[in-house]
């Protein structure tokens, strides 16, 4: 069928498309169709965010008392829940649950694919994997804020956690550190050092990490737009973890 | 603001009960989650020593931190990440379902979602908003389409149209390209923006639409594109113009 035929017809379907509404034989048929035209893609795309826009118009509402409360009692069973299904599935014992979650991972095509043309926007829930993505995949979140995923050292089964620096002021630092996911049950004192373009470094502060698991936060005074990355120390030395912040 | 000072002074004891808390006794590992009045103690997990030394104010953290902190399943953070956002959640599940029970449900499998996929979230593509709002419509919308032949009664679709375009609190509250694209819904011919909140909101076809409306299906399709193309030309620039 003619590219330019089917770019007409996609600009029939296209609201319905980004709404979600779109009956699945057409909706198959258009993201055929979105694969391999940019212009639509952009411009389903926007309609997307027309999408998103008009769901932001909604009032908010306060839930009913007690509300956080039953969330929290919701994730707690979810965890319990899949701690149950690891061990059936595995016979063997993790100990880890809530926090387990930082292994899901995302197929990433997929993903793209479904969240460029998400069908209400964002797509969720149907790309998970769990291969390990990419270690130390830079990304820069929110306006000046730095993030990056710690990749274990000699470790190539993905990330093993986050860090943020928010350029403040102040500037703050915020870590979390899962090295169980890389097969490292550290626990003791582990540094946190940030290290800047020009080579130099500075330890910021130490928190205590149990079974290789951890968070922590503090303040900082340097600055974020001359960071280059960040080094998790064991108390004897030893290098646990390394990110590299993207270039900016 | 808060300076570095202050973030540290506040490990002195000064912030207010929380529902979950830790127990802060020197070397001890033991973690307490109150429930109800009962306390249950809970040893050998989570005691972070850095964080009880600097104390630091979580309540501050930006979106994507306080995800990415849901993610490792701390319940602190997780707490504060449902307090910031359950009254947009609930707010979206509300206005698709209608009724508060059937919304809180969604509320909650939002949140559930949220902290499942944590690591799917993208900034670069939207805000933690768009995303847990994104989430709460979707699920809705299931909720919505499983239970009921008709998404929504004429009555609640009208009064749902004169929300989103005209509410003096929403409008106070509101950034300028979401100021812009109320007026431009409220802009809208009728039977226009009731086909985009009806596609839009509740999640239905064009046939339902034209069902629902006695129209034909040539002209609820019609009603839905005019009406997001009116809405796509006020949140983009006529640089970004149509092709083809």
């Amino acid at each position: 069928m003619d590219n330019d035929v089917i770019c007409e017809q996609l600009r029939e379907i296209g609201a319905e498309l980004a709404l979600g509404v779109l009956p699945g034989r057409q909706r198959a048929e258009a993201v055929r169709h979105l694969d391999r035209c940019a212009d639509c893609r952009e411009y389903v795309e926007q309609l997307t965010l027309v999408g998103d826009g008009l769901l932001g118009l909604l009032p908010g509402s306060e839930p009913p008392a007690g509300f956080e409360t039953r969330v929290a009692r919701r994730l707690q069973h979810a965890a319990a829940q899949d701690d149950r299904g690891r061990l059936r599935g595995r016979g063997s014992l993790p100990r880890r649950g809530f926090r387990s979650r930082v292994r899901l991972r995302v197929a990433a095509a997929a993903a793209t694919l479904a969240l460029a043309f998400g069908f209400g926007g964002w797509a969720v829930g149907t790309v998970l994997s769990n291969e390990a993505a990419a270690p130390s995949r830079p990304v820069e979140a929110g306006a000046g804020m730095l993030h990056a995923q710690l990749a274990g050292v000699g470790h190539e089964r993905g990330p093993v956690g986050e860090i943020y620096v928010h350029p403040g002021p102040p500037a703050w630092v915020y870590m979390s550190v899962d090295l169980a996911d890389a097969g490292i049950a550290y626990g003791g004192k582990a540094s946190c050092v940030l290290v800047r373009k020009d080579g130099t470094s500075v330890r910021i502060g130490a928190f205590t990490l149990h079974g290789g698991y951890g968070y922590w936060g503090a303040p900082s005074s340097v600055d974020p737009s001359q960071l280059s990355g960040v080094r998790l120390i064991a108390a004897d030395g030893t290098v646990l973890a390394t990110a590299r912040f993207g270039a900016r | 603001m808060t300076a570095p000072q202050e973030v540290l002074r506040r490990g002195a004891g000064a912030e207010p009960p929380r529902p979950m808390d830790t127990a802060a006794k020197a070397g001890e590992n033991v973690r307490v989650i109150f429930r109800g009045r009962q306390a249950i103690r809970r040893p050998g997990r989570t005691v972070y020593p850095g964080m009880q030394r600097f104390r630091f104010p979580v309540g501050r953290l930006p979106d994507e931190a306080l995800l990415a902190g849901l993610a490792t399943g701390d319940p602190e953070l997780a707490a504060t990440f449902v307090r910031r956002f359950q009254h947009t959640v609930f707010g979206v599940a509300l206005a698709v379902l209608g009724d508060p029970q059937l919304a809180e449900d969604v509320a909650q499998q939002t949140f559930e979602r949220a902290w499942r996929h944590a690591q799917m979230y993208d900034s670069r593509r939207g805000s933690v908003t768009t995303w847990l709002t994104a989430i709460a419509h979707n699920l809705a919308i299931d909720v919505v389409r499983a239970r009921r032949p008709q998404p929504v009664a004429p009555e609640d679709l009208d009064t749902l149209l004169d929300v989103v375009t005209d509410t003096p609190e929403q409008l106070a509250l509101a950034d300028e390209a979401s100021s812009a694209l109320r007026a431009a819904v409220a802009r809208l011919p009728r039977e226009q923006g009731r086909a985009l909140v009806m596609a839009g909101i509740y999640g239905m076809t064009a046939q339902q639409i034209a069902t629902m409306e006695q129209i034909p299906l040539g002209t609820a399709k019609t009603r839905i594109r005019t009406a997001m193309g009116k809405l796509r030309s006020t949140l983009t620039s006529p640089k970004r113009g149509d092709h083809g």
